[in-house]
Protein backbone atom coordinates (compact mmCIF):
# COMPACT_ATOMS: atom_id res chain seq x y z
CA UNK A 1 0.00 0.00 0.00
CA UNK A 2 2.86 2.62 1.05
CA UNK A 3 5.17 1.42 -0.87
CA UNK A 4 7.21 4.34 -1.43
CA UNK A 5 7.16 5.34 1.92
CA UNK A 6 8.67 1.73 3.11
CA UNK A 7 11.29 1.54 0.31
CA UNK A 8 12.82 4.84 1.15
CA UNK A 9 12.56 4.04 5.23
CA UNK A 10 14.30 0.85 4.21
CA UNK A 11 17.10 2.70 2.22
CA UNK A 12 17.20 5.50 5.01
CA UNK A 13 17.74 3.01 7.49
CA UNK A 14 20.19 0.74 5.63
CA UNK A 15 22.25 3.78 5.76
CA UNK A 16 22.36 4.41 9.15
CA UNK A 17 22.93 0.86 10.35
CA UNK A 18 25.90 0.75 7.93
CA UNK A 19 27.63 3.49 9.64
CA UNK A 20 26.62 2.06 13.42
CA UNK A 21 27.86 -1.00 13.26
CA UNK A 22 31.34 0.34 12.49
CA UNK A 23 31.04 2.47 15.41
CA UNK A 24 30.83 -0.43 17.35
CA UNK A 25 34.08 -2.73 16.01
CA UNK A 26 36.24 0.78 15.57
CA UNK A 27 37.80 0.35 19.17
CA UNK A 28 38.85 -3.10 18.71
CA UNK A 29 40.01 -2.83 15.37
CA UNK A 30 41.98 0.43 16.71
CA UNK A 31 43.66 -1.31 18.89
CA UNK A 32 44.37 -4.50 16.91
CA UNK A 33 45.76 -1.96 14.04
CA UNK A 34 47.67 0.20 16.44
CA UNK A 35 49.04 -2.05 19.02
CA UNK A 36 49.60 -5.75 17.07
CA UNK A 37 49.62 -4.95 13.56
CA UNK A 38 51.86 -1.41 13.34
CA UNK A 39 54.15 -3.40 15.77
CA UNK A 40 54.58 -6.56 13.68
CA UNK A 41 55.53 -4.08 10.58
CA UNK A 42 57.92 -1.96 12.11
CA UNK A 43 59.55 -5.05 13.67
CA UNK A 44 60.02 -6.63 9.99
CA UNK A 45 61.48 -2.97 8.90
CA UNK A 46 63.67 -2.92 12.00
CA UNK A 47 64.95 -6.45 11.18
CA UNK A 48 66.46 -5.13 7.85
CA UNK A 49 68.46 -2.26 9.69
CA UNK A 50 71.14 -1.63 11.84
CA UNK A 51 68.56 0.25 14.47
CA UNK A 52 70.21 0.29 18.67
CA UNK A 53 68.34 1.46 21.25
CA UNK A 54 70.90 4.01 21.79
CA UNK A 55 70.04 5.89 18.55
CA UNK A 56 67.07 7.11 16.71
CA UNK A 57 68.91 7.39 13.42
CA UNK A 58 69.19 4.06 11.23
CA UNK A 59 69.99 2.77 8.16
CA UNK A 60 69.03 -0.07 5.90
CA UNK A 61 71.73 -3.27 6.27
CA UNK A 62 69.96 -5.92 4.02
CA UNK A 63 69.81 -9.43 5.52
CA UNK A 64 72.82 -8.49 7.25
CA UNK A 65 71.21 -9.09 10.83
CA UNK A 66 69.28 -12.68 9.78
CA UNK A 67 72.79 -13.46 8.51
CA UNK A 68 74.05 -12.67 11.84
CA UNK A 69 71.87 -14.52 13.77
CA UNK A 70 72.34 -17.93 11.61
CA UNK A 71 76.34 -17.69 12.00
CA UNK A 72 75.91 -16.77 15.98
CA UNK A 73 76.30 -20.21 18.47
CA UNK A 74 73.86 -18.97 20.85
CA UNK A 75 71.22 -18.57 18.95
CA UNK A 76 71.30 -22.70 18.01
CA UNK A 77 70.85 -23.16 21.74
CA UNK A 78 68.32 -21.01 22.28
CA UNK A 79 66.52 -22.76 19.62
CA UNK A 80 67.57 -25.87 20.86
CA UNK A 81 66.45 -24.92 24.68
CA UNK A 82 63.68 -23.69 23.43
CA UNK A 83 62.30 -27.14 21.37
CA UNK A 84 63.72 -28.82 24.52
CA UNK A 85 61.34 -26.66 27.10
CA UNK A 86 57.81 -26.28 24.78
CA UNK A 87 58.10 -30.00 24.14
CA UNK A 88 58.53 -31.05 27.77
CA UNK A 89 56.44 -28.95 29.30
CA UNK A 90 53.32 -29.11 26.90
CA UNK A 91 53.82 -33.15 27.08
CA UNK A 92 53.73 -33.08 30.58
CA UNK A 93 50.93 -31.05 31.07
CA UNK A 94 48.82 -32.62 28.39
CA UNK A 95 49.91 -35.90 30.51
CA UNK A 96 49.22 -34.62 34.10
CA UNK A 97 45.71 -32.68 32.97
CA UNK A 98 44.23 -35.10 30.58
CA UNK A 99 44.69 -38.04 33.25
CA UNK A 100 43.36 -35.73 36.08
CA UNK A 101 40.48 -34.97 33.63
CA UNK A 102 39.43 -38.52 33.23
CA UNK A 103 40.13 -39.38 37.27
CA UNK A 104 37.67 -36.30 37.77
CA UNK A 105 35.22 -37.74 35.27
CA UNK A 106 35.72 -41.11 37.71
CA UNK A 107 34.66 -39.59 40.88
CA UNK A 108 30.84 -39.67 41.41
CA UNK A 109 30.72 -37.54 44.88
CA UNK A 110 29.53 -34.81 44.17
CA UNK A 111 31.74 -32.48 47.49
CA UNK A 112 34.66 -34.57 46.56
CA UNK A 113 34.60 -33.79 42.67
CA UNK A 114 34.63 -30.06 43.39
CA UNK A 115 36.90 -29.91 46.36
CA UNK A 116 39.58 -31.94 44.05
CA UNK A 117 38.32 -29.53 41.29
CA UNK A 118 39.04 -26.31 43.37
CA UNK A 119 42.36 -27.52 45.05
CA UNK A 120 43.67 -28.61 41.71
CA UNK A 121 42.81 -25.18 39.31
CA UNK A 122 44.79 -23.18 42.23
CA UNK A 123 48.63 -23.12 40.15
CA UNK A 124 46.72 -21.62 37.23
CA UNK A 125 45.75 -18.43 39.13
CA UNK A 126 49.10 -18.07 40.22
CA UNK A 127 50.85 -14.96 38.44
CA UNK A 128 54.32 -15.41 37.10
CA UNK A 129 56.06 -13.96 39.72
CA UNK A 130 54.53 -15.72 42.53
CA UNK A 131 54.81 -18.84 40.99
CA UNK A 132 59.04 -17.99 39.98
CA UNK A 133 59.30 -16.74 43.70
CA UNK A 134 57.48 -19.90 45.79
CA UNK A 135 59.51 -22.09 43.88
CA UNK A 136 62.53 -21.03 44.10
CA UNK A 137 61.79 -20.92 47.58
CA UNK A 138 60.99 -24.08 47.58
CA UNK A 139 63.84 -25.56 46.23
CA UNK A 140 66.60 -23.13 47.19
CA UNK A 141 69.96 -25.06 47.22
CA UNK A 142 70.78 -24.13 51.39
CA UNK A 143 67.39 -23.78 53.22
CA UNK A 144 64.56 -25.43 50.16
CA UNK A 145 62.24 -27.07 51.76
CA UNK A 146 62.57 -30.02 49.12
CA UNK A 147 66.41 -30.13 48.71
CA UNK A 148 66.67 -30.39 52.73
CA UNK A 149 63.33 -32.63 52.96
CA UNK A 150 65.70 -34.99 50.24
CA UNK A 151 68.90 -34.83 52.13
CA UNK A 152 67.04 -35.70 55.60
CA UNK A 153 65.20 -38.95 53.80
CA UNK A 154 68.52 -40.11 52.87
CA UNK A 155 67.51 -40.04 49.29
CA UNK A 156 69.89 -37.58 47.85
CA UNK A 157 73.41 -37.22 49.99
CA UNK A 158 74.08 -33.41 48.98
CA UNK A 159 71.61 -30.33 48.79
CA UNK A 160 70.38 -30.51 44.89
CA UNK A 161 70.95 -27.60 43.21
CA UNK A 162 67.99 -27.55 40.96
CA UNK A 163 68.76 -24.04 39.06
CA UNK A 164 72.92 -23.70 39.52
CA UNK A 165 73.08 -27.33 38.02
CA UNK A 166 73.47 -27.07 34.24
CA UNK A 167 71.97 -30.91 33.88
CA UNK A 168 68.99 -29.72 36.48
CA UNK A 169 67.55 -26.71 35.44
CA UNK A 170 65.85 -27.08 32.14
CA UNK A 171 64.19 -30.31 33.79
CA UNK A 172 63.21 -28.21 36.92
CA UNK A 173 61.66 -25.11 34.59
CA UNK A 174 60.06 -27.69 32.67
CA UNK A 175 58.26 -29.03 35.75
CA UNK A 176 57.69 -26.04 37.63
CA UNK A 177 56.15 -25.21 34.15
CA UNK A 178 53.85 -28.43 33.90
CA UNK A 179 53.01 -27.56 37.81
CA UNK A 180 51.53 -24.40 36.15
CA UNK A 181 49.62 -25.57 33.05
CA UNK A 182 48.02 -28.89 34.14
CA UNK A 183 44.98 -27.15 35.35
CA UNK A 184 44.37 -25.39 32.43
CA UNK A 185 44.30 -28.63 30.49
CA UNK A 186 42.37 -30.57 33.10
CA UNK A 187 39.86 -28.20 32.91
CA UNK A 188 39.09 -27.70 29.63
CA UNK A 189 39.32 -31.56 28.83
CA UNK A 190 36.84 -32.37 32.04
CA UNK A 191 34.80 -29.88 30.09
CA UNK A 192 34.92 -31.32 27.04
CA UNK A 193 33.97 -34.97 28.65
CA UNK A 194 30.88 -33.70 29.57
CA UNK A 195 29.78 -33.22 26.25
CA UNK A 196 30.24 -36.68 25.68
CA UNK A 197 26.65 -38.45 25.43
CA UNK A 198 26.34 -40.93 27.82
CA UNK A 199 24.36 -43.00 26.05
CA UNK A 200 26.89 -43.81 23.66
CA UNK A 201 28.82 -45.67 26.95
CA UNK A 202 25.88 -47.54 27.45
CA UNK A 203 25.35 -48.99 24.01
CA UNK A 204 29.10 -49.94 23.42
CA UNK A 205 28.81 -51.77 27.08
CA UNK A 206 25.75 -53.72 25.62
CA UNK A 207 27.90 -54.68 22.22
CA UNK A 208 30.06 -55.90 24.92
CA UNK A 209 33.26 -53.16 24.15
CA UNK A 210 35.80 -53.51 26.44
CA UNK A 211 36.84 -49.71 29.02
CA UNK A 212 39.51 -49.88 26.51
CA UNK A 213 37.40 -50.03 23.09
CA UNK A 214 35.44 -47.51 24.11
CA UNK A 215 37.68 -44.91 25.34
CA UNK A 216 39.37 -45.21 21.97
CA UNK A 217 36.33 -44.95 19.65
CA UNK A 218 33.94 -42.68 21.68
CA UNK A 219 36.20 -40.39 23.95
CA UNK A 220 39.06 -40.13 21.57
CA UNK A 221 37.14 -39.09 19.15
CA UNK A 222 34.98 -36.44 20.79
CA UNK A 223 37.40 -34.88 22.97
CA UNK A 224 40.35 -35.00 20.73
CA UNK A 225 39.38 -31.45 18.78
CA UNK A 226 39.38 -29.85 22.04
CA UNK A 227 42.65 -31.15 22.80
CA UNK A 228 44.15 -30.62 19.68
CA UNK A 229 43.11 -26.65 19.99
CA UNK A 230 44.18 -26.89 24.05
CA UNK A 231 47.66 -27.92 22.51
CA UNK A 232 48.42 -25.48 20.22
CA UNK A 233 47.43 -22.16 22.47
CA UNK A 234 49.81 -24.07 24.86
CA UNK A 235 52.40 -24.48 22.25
CA UNK A 236 52.59 -21.12 21.33
CA UNK A 237 52.06 -19.87 25.07
CA UNK A 238 55.02 -22.05 26.31
CA UNK A 239 57.08 -21.05 23.10
CA UNK A 240 57.00 -17.77 23.45
CA UNK A 241 56.77 -17.64 27.55
CA UNK A 242 59.49 -15.39 28.70
CA UNK A 243 58.44 -14.22 32.02
CA UNK A 244 58.67 -17.57 33.89
CA UNK A 245 62.55 -18.50 32.92
CA UNK A 246 63.50 -15.06 33.33
CA UNK A 247 62.50 -14.54 37.31
CA UNK A 248 64.05 -18.08 37.79
CA UNK A 249 67.52 -18.33 36.45
CA UNK A 250 67.65 -15.17 33.87
CA UNK A 251 68.37 -18.00 31.51
CA UNK A 252 71.51 -19.29 33.31
CA UNK A 253 73.25 -20.66 34.13
CA UNK A 254 75.65 -20.15 31.57
CA UNK A 255 72.49 -20.07 29.14
CA UNK A 256 71.65 -23.58 30.24
CA UNK A 257 68.10 -22.29 30.52
CA UNK A 258 68.17 -19.31 27.48
CA UNK A 259 65.59 -20.13 25.26
CA UNK A 260 64.18 -17.67 22.21
CA UNK A 261 62.69 -15.38 24.16
CA UNK A 262 65.47 -14.69 26.86
CA UNK A 263 67.69 -14.30 23.57
CA UNK A 264 66.08 -11.88 22.17
CA UNK A 265 66.15 -9.95 25.59
CA UNK A 266 69.88 -10.10 26.10
CA UNK A 267 70.07 -8.90 22.40
CA UNK A 268 67.87 -6.48 21.71
CA UNK A 269 67.56 -4.84 25.61
CA UNK A 270 70.88 -6.07 27.52
CA UNK A 271 72.78 -5.70 24.23
CA UNK A 272 70.82 -2.89 22.64
CA UNK A 273 70.98 -4.37 19.28
CA UNK A 274 67.74 -3.66 18.00
CA UNK A 275 67.75 -4.72 14.70
CA UNK A 276 69.41 -8.45 15.58
CA UNK A 277 66.53 -8.68 18.23
CA UNK A 278 64.06 -8.11 15.67
CA UNK A 279 65.08 -10.41 13.38
CA UNK A 280 65.33 -13.17 15.96
CA UNK A 281 61.73 -12.01 17.01
CA UNK A 282 60.46 -12.60 13.21
CA UNK A 283 62.68 -15.86 12.79
CA UNK A 284 60.43 -17.22 15.94
CA UNK A 285 57.29 -15.78 14.73
CA UNK A 286 57.74 -17.31 10.92
CA UNK A 287 58.42 -21.32 12.92
CA UNK A 288 55.53 -20.35 14.87
CA UNK A 289 53.26 -19.97 11.96
CA UNK A 290 54.48 -22.84 10.38
CA UNK A 291 54.02 -25.06 13.30
CA UNK A 292 50.13 -23.85 14.15
CA UNK A 293 49.43 -24.41 10.36
CA UNK A 294 50.69 -27.78 10.50
CA UNK A 295 48.35 -28.50 13.56
CA UNK A 296 45.43 -26.82 12.22
CA UNK A 297 45.77 -28.83 9.19
CA UNK A 298 45.83 -31.83 11.56
CA UNK A 299 42.87 -30.55 13.10
CA UNK A 300 40.67 -29.92 10.55
CA UNK A 301 41.18 -32.96 9.36
CA UNK A 302 39.80 -34.38 12.42
CA UNK A 303 37.00 -32.18 12.01
CA UNK A 304 36.22 -33.41 8.80
CA UNK A 305 36.49 -36.90 9.86
CA UNK A 306 34.08 -36.11 12.46
CA UNK A 307 31.45 -34.70 10.47
CA UNK B 1 28.08 -55.60 45.43
CA UNK B 2 28.53 -56.21 41.58
CA UNK B 3 28.24 -52.62 40.86
CA UNK B 4 30.38 -52.17 43.21
CA UNK B 5 33.39 -54.16 42.40
CA UNK B 6 33.13 -53.15 38.28
CA UNK B 7 33.82 -49.15 39.25
CA UNK B 8 36.67 -50.50 42.24
CA UNK B 9 39.82 -50.43 40.99
CA UNK B 10 39.27 -47.23 38.42
CA UNK B 11 37.96 -45.00 41.19
CA UNK B 12 40.58 -45.62 43.77
CA UNK B 13 42.83 -45.02 41.47
CA UNK B 14 41.11 -41.53 40.35
CA UNK B 15 41.18 -40.82 44.17
CA UNK B 16 44.67 -41.62 44.67
CA UNK B 17 45.94 -40.05 41.77
CA UNK B 18 43.85 -36.52 42.48
CA UNK B 19 44.58 -36.81 45.94
CA UNK B 20 48.53 -36.41 45.04
CA UNK B 21 47.94 -34.05 42.15
CA UNK B 22 45.94 -31.71 44.88
CA UNK B 23 48.61 -31.76 47.09
CA UNK B 24 51.61 -31.28 44.96
CA UNK B 25 48.75 -28.16 43.16
CA UNK B 26 48.23 -26.64 46.53
CA UNK B 27 51.44 -27.17 48.73
CA UNK B 28 53.49 -24.12 47.33
CA UNK B 29 50.46 -21.92 48.20
CA UNK B 30 50.46 -23.04 51.54
CA UNK B 31 54.21 -23.05 51.91
CA UNK B 32 54.58 -19.37 50.58
CA UNK B 33 51.80 -18.76 53.10
CA UNK B 34 53.36 -20.34 56.10
CA UNK B 35 56.68 -18.88 55.01
CA UNK B 36 55.66 -15.45 55.13
CA UNK B 37 54.53 -15.66 58.53
CA UNK B 38 58.00 -17.28 59.70
CA UNK B 39 60.96 -15.14 61.48
CA UNK B 40 64.54 -15.43 59.29
CA UNK B 41 66.09 -17.42 62.57
CA UNK B 42 63.41 -19.59 62.13
CA UNK B 43 63.61 -20.44 58.50
CA UNK B 44 66.71 -20.85 58.20
CA UNK B 45 66.93 -22.60 61.75
CA UNK B 46 64.60 -25.71 60.44
CA UNK B 47 63.91 -25.91 56.93
CA UNK B 48 61.43 -28.54 56.78
CA UNK B 49 58.75 -27.68 59.83
CA UNK B 50 55.40 -26.60 58.38
CA UNK B 51 53.87 -23.92 60.72
CA UNK B 52 55.79 -21.50 62.10
CA UNK B 53 56.39 -21.93 65.93
CA UNK B 54 55.58 -17.77 66.41
CA UNK B 55 53.45 -16.50 64.00
CA UNK B 56 54.74 -12.95 62.81
CA UNK B 57 53.62 -9.73 60.76
CA UNK B 58 57.10 -8.97 60.93
CA UNK B 59 57.54 -9.80 56.99
CA UNK B 60 54.14 -8.14 56.10
CA UNK B 61 55.37 -4.68 57.68
CA UNK B 62 58.84 -4.90 56.38
CA UNK B 63 57.75 -5.32 52.72
CA UNK B 64 54.36 -2.97 52.84
CA UNK B 65 56.33 -0.04 54.85
CA UNK B 66 59.98 -0.29 54.47
CA UNK B 67 59.97 -1.19 51.07
CA UNK B 68 56.90 1.12 50.61
CA UNK B 69 55.20 -1.71 48.71
CA UNK B 70 52.05 0.12 49.04
CA UNK B 71 52.84 2.87 45.98
CA UNK B 72 53.16 -0.14 43.66
CA UNK B 73 49.86 -1.94 45.07
CA UNK B 74 48.29 1.08 44.25
CA UNK B 75 49.77 1.06 40.76
CA UNK B 76 48.64 -2.11 40.42
CA UNK B 77 45.59 -1.36 41.10
CA UNK B 78 44.94 1.36 38.73
CA UNK B 79 46.68 0.04 35.92
CA UNK B 80 44.84 -3.26 36.18
CA UNK B 81 41.23 -1.27 36.83
CA UNK B 82 41.71 1.07 34.38
CA UNK B 83 43.27 -1.75 31.77
CA UNK B 84 39.90 -3.87 32.87
CA UNK B 85 37.20 -0.93 32.77
CA UNK B 86 38.62 -0.06 28.74
CA UNK B 87 39.61 -3.30 27.89
CA UNK B 88 36.17 -4.26 28.58
CA UNK B 89 33.87 -1.37 27.14
CA UNK B 90 35.90 -1.85 23.77
CA UNK B 91 35.57 -5.22 23.26
CA UNK B 92 31.63 -5.44 24.58
CA UNK B 93 30.76 -3.11 21.48
CA UNK B 94 33.26 -5.38 19.21
CA UNK B 95 31.49 -8.87 20.54
CA UNK B 96 28.34 -7.10 19.83
CA UNK B 97 29.20 -6.05 16.85
CA UNK B 98 30.93 -9.04 15.09
CA UNK B 99 27.75 -11.22 16.51
CA UNK B 100 25.17 -8.97 14.60
CA UNK B 101 26.45 -7.01 12.17
CA UNK B 102 29.33 -9.01 10.73
CA UNK B 103 28.30 -12.93 11.35
CA UNK B 104 30.42 -13.85 8.68
CA UNK B 105 33.63 -12.48 9.99
CA UNK B 106 33.03 -14.55 12.96
CA UNK B 107 35.54 -17.53 11.55
CA UNK B 108 38.22 -15.32 9.99
CA UNK B 109 38.25 -13.72 14.06
CA UNK B 110 38.91 -16.22 15.71
CA UNK B 111 41.78 -16.90 13.07
CA UNK B 112 42.66 -13.37 13.42
CA UNK B 113 42.66 -13.51 17.77
CA UNK B 114 45.27 -16.84 16.97
CA UNK B 115 47.44 -15.16 14.52
CA UNK B 116 47.50 -12.32 17.14
CA UNK B 117 48.31 -14.75 20.12
CA UNK B 118 51.45 -16.07 18.28
CA UNK B 119 53.20 -12.86 18.07
CA UNK B 120 55.46 -12.44 21.38
CA UNK B 121 55.20 -10.09 23.72
CA UNK B 122 59.29 -9.80 23.82
CA UNK B 123 58.68 -9.16 20.09
CA UNK B 124 55.85 -6.52 20.68
CA UNK B 125 57.74 -4.60 23.51
CA UNK B 126 60.41 -3.15 21.32
CA UNK B 127 58.57 -1.38 18.77
CA UNK B 128 56.30 -0.11 22.12
CA UNK B 129 59.39 1.27 23.51
CA UNK B 130 60.31 3.25 19.99
CA UNK B 131 56.73 4.64 19.74
CA UNK B 132 56.36 5.63 23.87
CA UNK B 133 59.33 7.06 24.15
CA UNK B 134 58.23 9.02 21.14
CA UNK B 135 54.85 10.19 22.63
CA UNK B 136 56.34 10.67 26.45
CA UNK B 137 54.42 8.06 27.61
CA UNK B 138 57.51 5.99 28.63
CA UNK B 139 57.24 5.68 32.58
CA UNK B 140 53.53 6.55 32.66
CA UNK B 141 50.85 3.78 33.87
CA UNK B 142 49.15 5.92 31.15
CA UNK B 143 51.17 4.16 28.76
CA UNK B 144 51.13 0.75 30.28
CA UNK B 145 47.29 0.95 30.48
CA UNK B 146 47.19 1.07 26.34
CA UNK B 147 49.96 -1.45 25.65
CA UNK B 148 47.96 -3.82 27.71
CA UNK B 149 45.04 -3.58 25.29
CA UNK B 150 47.01 -5.74 23.20
CA UNK B 151 46.64 -8.54 25.41
CA UNK B 152 43.39 -7.63 27.09
CA UNK B 153 41.09 -6.84 24.03
CA UNK B 154 41.83 -9.61 21.37
CA UNK B 155 41.38 -12.11 24.45
CA UNK B 156 37.97 -10.26 26.02
CA UNK B 157 36.45 -10.31 22.09
CA UNK B 158 36.57 -13.97 21.98
CA UNK B 159 35.25 -14.97 25.26
CA UNK B 160 32.46 -12.22 24.74
CA UNK B 161 31.68 -13.46 21.51
CA UNK B 162 30.87 -16.89 23.05
CA UNK B 163 28.49 -15.04 25.62
CA UNK B 164 26.86 -12.62 23.07
CA UNK B 165 25.81 -15.38 20.76
CA UNK B 166 23.51 -16.59 23.67
CA UNK B 167 21.05 -13.47 23.01
CA UNK B 168 18.53 -14.62 20.77
CA UNK B 169 17.78 -12.03 17.92
CA UNK B 170 14.06 -12.30 18.86
CA UNK B 171 14.27 -10.01 21.55
CA UNK B 172 16.15 -7.84 20.22
CA UNK B 173 13.66 -7.42 16.82
CA UNK B 174 10.71 -7.03 19.08
CA UNK B 175 12.25 -4.14 20.55
CA UNK B 176 13.23 -2.19 17.46
CA UNK B 177 9.51 -2.94 16.38
CA UNK B 178 8.78 -1.06 19.95
CA UNK B 179 10.74 1.67 18.58
CA UNK B 180 13.91 1.48 20.10
CA UNK B 181 17.05 2.20 18.38
CA UNK B 182 20.02 -0.08 18.11
CA UNK B 183 22.27 1.58 21.02
CA UNK B 184 18.97 1.31 23.37
CA UNK B 185 18.55 -2.36 21.99
CA UNK B 186 22.18 -2.78 23.02
CA UNK B 187 21.90 -0.94 26.18
CA UNK B 188 19.09 -1.82 27.47
CA UNK B 189 18.37 -4.87 26.88
CA UNK B 190 21.57 -6.63 25.25
CA UNK B 191 23.84 -5.66 28.05
CA UNK B 192 22.22 -6.46 31.21
CA UNK B 193 21.32 -10.34 29.27
CA UNK B 194 25.11 -10.84 29.48
CA UNK B 195 26.28 -9.55 32.14
CA UNK B 196 27.57 -12.22 34.34
CA UNK B 197 29.46 -13.23 30.95
CA UNK B 198 30.97 -9.35 31.17
CA UNK B 199 31.47 -9.45 34.84
CA UNK B 200 33.50 -13.20 34.43
CA UNK B 201 35.34 -11.46 31.45
CA UNK B 202 36.59 -8.12 33.04
CA UNK B 203 37.90 -10.43 36.05
CA UNK B 204 39.93 -12.26 33.23
CA UNK B 205 40.97 -9.18 32.04
CA UNK B 206 41.63 -8.21 35.31
CA UNK B 207 43.72 -11.04 36.74
CA UNK B 208 45.97 -10.52 33.51
CA UNK B 209 46.76 -6.98 34.11
CA UNK B 210 47.07 -7.73 37.50
CA UNK B 211 50.01 -10.56 37.05
CA UNK B 212 51.70 -9.02 33.92
CA UNK B 213 55.30 -8.44 34.08
CA UNK B 214 57.07 -7.99 30.76
CA UNK B 215 56.02 -4.77 29.88
CA UNK B 216 55.83 -3.51 33.16
CA UNK B 217 59.42 -4.34 33.52
CA UNK B 218 60.55 -3.01 30.17
CA UNK B 219 58.36 0.71 29.99
CA UNK B 220 58.63 1.32 33.51
CA UNK B 221 61.85 1.89 35.06
CA UNK B 222 60.67 4.49 37.79
CA UNK B 223 60.04 2.38 41.20
CA UNK B 224 57.24 5.00 42.12
CA UNK B 225 55.46 4.26 39.04
CA UNK B 226 55.90 0.48 38.61
CA UNK B 227 53.62 -2.38 39.46
CA UNK B 228 53.45 -5.11 42.24
CA UNK B 229 55.48 -7.90 39.94
CA UNK B 230 57.97 -5.73 38.86
CA UNK B 231 58.34 -4.81 42.59
CA UNK B 232 58.76 -8.02 43.77
CA UNK B 233 61.70 -9.02 41.29
CA UNK B 234 63.59 -6.08 42.05
CA UNK B 235 63.27 -7.32 45.95
CA UNK B 236 65.88 -9.66 44.66
CA UNK B 237 68.04 -7.44 44.32
CA UNK B 238 67.44 -5.66 47.75
CA UNK B 239 70.36 -6.26 50.69
CA UNK B 240 67.36 -6.48 53.54
CA UNK B 241 65.91 -9.28 51.45
CA UNK B 242 64.81 -12.34 53.41
CA UNK B 243 62.52 -15.21 52.23
CA UNK B 244 60.07 -14.49 54.37
CA UNK B 245 59.53 -10.71 53.45
CA UNK B 246 59.73 -12.46 49.76
CA UNK B 247 56.74 -14.62 50.36
CA UNK B 248 55.09 -12.05 51.95
CA UNK B 249 55.63 -9.83 48.79
CA UNK B 250 54.39 -12.75 46.49
CA UNK B 251 51.57 -13.22 49.09
CA UNK B 252 50.13 -9.79 48.41
CA UNK B 253 50.15 -10.64 44.32
CA UNK B 254 48.59 -14.04 44.55
CA UNK B 255 45.90 -13.94 47.01
CA UNK B 256 43.64 -11.51 45.06
CA UNK B 257 44.52 -13.46 41.63
CA UNK B 258 43.22 -16.66 43.46
CA UNK B 259 40.12 -15.14 45.00
CA UNK B 260 39.08 -13.51 41.76
CA UNK B 261 40.06 -16.50 39.81
CA UNK B 262 37.53 -18.53 42.14
CA UNK B 263 34.86 -16.31 41.30
CA UNK B 264 34.56 -16.87 37.64
CA UNK B 265 36.64 -20.60 37.77
CA UNK B 266 33.40 -22.31 36.39
CA UNK B 267 32.92 -20.03 33.91
CA UNK B 268 36.34 -20.69 32.43
CA UNK B 269 35.87 -24.39 31.29
CA UNK B 270 34.22 -24.69 28.42
CA UNK B 271 34.74 -21.30 27.80
CA UNK B 272 37.70 -23.07 25.06
CA UNK B 273 35.22 -25.78 23.46
CA UNK B 274 32.27 -23.18 22.55
CA UNK B 275 34.32 -19.97 21.79
CA UNK B 276 37.14 -21.80 19.24
CA UNK B 277 35.84 -24.61 17.90
CA UNK B 278 33.26 -23.31 15.59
Amino acid sequence: MKQPDRLSGRTYRTRRIDVTRWIFVAPAMAVVICLLIYPLCSTVLYSFTNKTMIKDTFKIVGLKNYIDILKDESFYKAFGNTLKWTVGSVLGQVLVGFTGAICLNQVKNAWAKSTFRILCIIPWAFPAIATAMVWKWILNGIYGFLPTMLVDLGITEQMLQFFSDKNLVMPTLMGINIWFGAPLIMVNVYAALQTIPQDQYEAAQIDGASKFQSFRHITVPHIRTVVGLLIVLRTVWVFNNFDIIYMITGGGPAGASTTMPIFIYDTGWTGRLVGKASAASIMLLIFLVILTVLYFKVINHWEKEDR
Amino acid sequence: MKKLKKIGPSTVFSYVFLTVLAIVCVFPLLWLLVSAFKSSNEMLANPTAFLPKDWTWENFKTVLFTLKFTVNIKNSVIVALWTTVIATFISCLAAYGIIRFFPKLGNIMTRILITTYMFPSIMLVIPYAVVMKTLGLTNTRVGLVLVYMSFSVPYAVWMLVGFFKTVPIGIEEAARIDGANRLMVFTKIVLPLVRPGIVSTAIYVFINAWNEFLYALLLVSSSDKTTLSVAVKTLEGADILNWGSMMAASAIVVLPSIFFFCLIQNKLAGGLADGAVK
